[in-house]
């Protein structure tokens, strides 16, 4: 039998790491290892160089509005190689403050747009609005996902991007549209905080698979977990706030 | 006048209400309603009183004022403070109003005025108070969907300090980069607090070359009960014994230390007068019930609770069992991701499986934390209603109980404390 292994690249967790983004690189970990899946965590942080093929997942937290300017500048030296791995399957993660670097821009109301790396087709402004409070979106993928939003800049898809939900309750992308996030090939990105992982186990181990699948190039099925409490505690919380 | 007065009477018909019909400690809405009234309430009461200190920061400001207030009454001065931890501004009229003569409009036994003040507040009443001292405790992340980010909250702070024409003393807390940076927006006298050799695991930390006016070394952690340190200020060096668990609380001594020390209290005799000192409700409590220890810690916040789980994990035997609660009102901020940024891990302890209950309106968050921790699924339970955890912690301990709630679970758990006979309800404690 062979032993998987995976290599988990959480971008510039050391400036980007707000709301317990953390537990979602805790999430991932653990549910690989209950399956007996060698995990390492690198970080990737400002000056650091990356390249193509060297992780096997990515997750990119948010940020407070300094830290984003400086991973704004930094990201750019990593586009090549995040997008490379993207397009070849390479499962991505992203919240709130990463989302929307990883989009075209981000238009701040003061100073000049923050350029993205355009994974997603989608472009984000600042706004007056405080989107805060639970959220409960439903996707076709997996499920309905609970989480909690926190975010003021207002993110629009243009028309190819395809949303990764559809808001039950809650803001969503730009509290106008009823979209929540965006998904492009194996790639991620949305509002919600929570930690959204731990709570969400479905779409943890869609990573987990998809990850897999592309490092190992076969069908992969994960062991199933005991998942008695993630799932009360889903239950619960989409019921409380939907 | 006409405004103040009338301000006044609603606000004491209120409080007079809300006690009688026991809708709580009625601190903070009279207050609330005085001030929708007359909107200068806080300045014009508390302008009468000779001296005020104002104690802002995410984490200990509670305990220092208590502290201060304990070494302040010891030198027979008379303390109004906002004392049940209403640290907005209407906490504040609260307290002022209560202290007021409604006819004549004086304020009885009031020296000295001991405010804290939440780091949204500070900016809004600070100016109004017009403080002789203002000590800055620290800032971490605490409940950033109410207060914005910790940049965010330090440059308003900056703004406000900026705008101080009256004259004032600033103590902070050397040891936290973003109190520390205060010192560039304020043009009066700046002093600091810290411990050397310390770390605080937390948001921004000032490492080399400190300079501390008021200092703690050789700290020693020796039990759940206290914590000693030789305090070193002004040239002098003391043994102190500080009966707090966790080397955290030193913080909250330095910083009422230094208040006091500038209010010309004796050192020593502060220093002395630790030993009757109670800590808030709630805060850090130690209970005999049914014969069984039984100690309360507030958490709040990712540091303040990784520092909590520090002190019980170094503390905690086989025999004994956790309670945590965790409730998502609005005091307790509605996001609960908080507690992903806390090291459960702490609680993890190899050699025995500790039993852990977890209680509050987010209960299962709090089992899926712990889970994630490394900690053993049996050993977690879940009991959403409060005051049944709490019967169950108490019948299946077999030593001693540790219930570590947050700020709304914790007023629940002192009302079930009340109901039960175990303590009086928290708005009759003496402060």
């Amino acid at each position: 039998m062979i032993t998987y292994q995976l290599t988990i690249g959480y971008l510039y967790g050391d400036l980007m790491n707000i709301y317990g983004d953390t537990g979602n690189v805790i999430a991932l970990k653990k549910r690989a290892e209950w399956r007996d899946i060698e995990v390492t965590i690198k970080q990737i942080s400002v000056g650091d160089h990356l390249k193509p093929g060297e992780m096997d997942i990515y997750f990119f937290g948010g940020g407070q509005d300094q830290s984003q300017d400086i991973v704004a500048k930094d990201i750019q030296t990593k586009a090549d190689a995040i997008k490379e791995d993207i397009e070849k399957g390479v499962p991505l993660l992203s919240i709130c403050g990463g989302y929307q670097l990883l989009g075209a821009y981000y238009q701040p109301f003061n100073g000049p747009k923050l350029e993205g790396i355009k994974v997603f087709d989608v472009y984000t402004e600042a706004s007056h609005d405080r989107m805060i409070g639970n959220i409960v979106i439903e996707t076709k993928e997996f499920g309905k996902l609970v989480g909690f939003e926190n975010h003021s800049g207002k993110t629009y898809l243009r028309k190819d991007a395809r949303p990764l939900g559809k808001i039950i309750s809650g803001f969503g992308n730009n509290g106008m549209d009823k979209s929540e996030g965006c998904i492009y090939n194996n790639a991620i990105g949305c509002y919600m905080h929570g930690s959204l992982l731990p709570k969400n186990p479905k779409l943890a181990d869609w990573l987990l698979e998809k990850s897999l699948e592309t490092k190992y190039g076969e069908k992969i099925e994960l062991k199933k977990l005991d998942d008695d409490l993630e799932d009360k505690a889903h239950n619960t919380s989409t019921k409380k706030f939907s | 006048m006409l405004r103040l007065y009338l301000a006044i009477w609603l606000a004491k018909i209120i409080q007079f209400l809300t006690r009688r019909l026991n809708l709580g400690g009625g601190s903070a809405a009279p207050g609330l309603y005085a001030l929708k009234i007359d909107p200068q309430l806080v300045k014009k009461l508390s302008s009468k009183i000779p001296t005020n200190i104002v104690i802002s920061g995410t984490n200990g400001k509670t305990t220092t004022s208590r502290m201060l207030a304990h070494f302040a009454q010891t030198n027979n001065f008379k303390v109004i403070r906002n004392s049940t931890g209403s640290n907005l501004e209407r906490g504040i009229a609260s307290a002022l109003i209560n202290k007021t003569n409604p006819f004549s409009l004086k304020l009885k036994n009031a020296d000295l005025g001991i405010w804290e003040l939440d780091e949204a507040a500070f900016n809004n009443v600070v100016l109004s108070i017009k403080p002789n001292i203002m000590v800055f405790l620290n800032v971490f992340r605490d409940q950033l969907d109410r207060y914005g980010e910790v940049n965010t909250v330090v440059k308003k702070w900056e703004e406000t300090l900026k705008k101080v024409n009256f004259n004032s003393l600033i103590l902070a807390n050397g040891d936290d980069l973003n109190t520390l940076r205060l010192k560039g927006s304020f043009r009066g006298e700046f002093e600091t607090f810290g411990m050397p050799n310390m770390m605080i695991k937390g948001e921004a930390q000032a490492t080399k070359n400190k300079s501390l006016n008021f200092k703690a070394e050789d700290v020693k952690v020796s039990s759940l009960d206290n914590v000693t340190f030789n305090l070193n200020f002004r040239g002098m060096r003391q043994q102190v014994l500080l009966p707090l668990p966790g080397s955290y609380h030193i913080y909250d001594f330095l910083a009422a230390f230094a208040a006091g020390y500038h209010l010309n209290l004796d050192p020593e005799q502060m220093i002395d007068s630790l030993d009757g000192f109670v800590p808030a409700f709630g805060r850090v409590e130690k209970l005999i019930i049914k014969g069984k220890n039984v100690y309360l810690f507030l958490i709040k916040n990712p540091v303040g609770a990784t520092q909590v789980f520090g002190t019980i994990a170094a503390e905690i035997k086989p025999e004994d069992t956790v309670l945590l609660a965790l409730n998502d009102n609005f005091a307790d901020g509605k996001d609960v991701s908080w507690i992903w940024d806390a090291n459960f891990e702490e609680l993890k302890i190899k050699d025995f499986g500790l039993r852990i209950l977890c209680s509050g309106q987010r209960a299962e968050d709090l089992a899926i934390r712990l889970k994630y921790a490394g900690l053993n699924t049996k050993q977690i339970e879940i009991q959403k209603s409060l005051e049944k955890a709490f019967d169950k912690s108490l019948e299946i301990t077999k030593g001693r109980v540790f219930i570590t709630p947050t700020y709304t679970a914790m007023l629940g758990l002192q009302s079930i404390l009340a109901k039960k006979g175990y303590k009086k309800a928290y708005w009759k404690e003496n402060n």
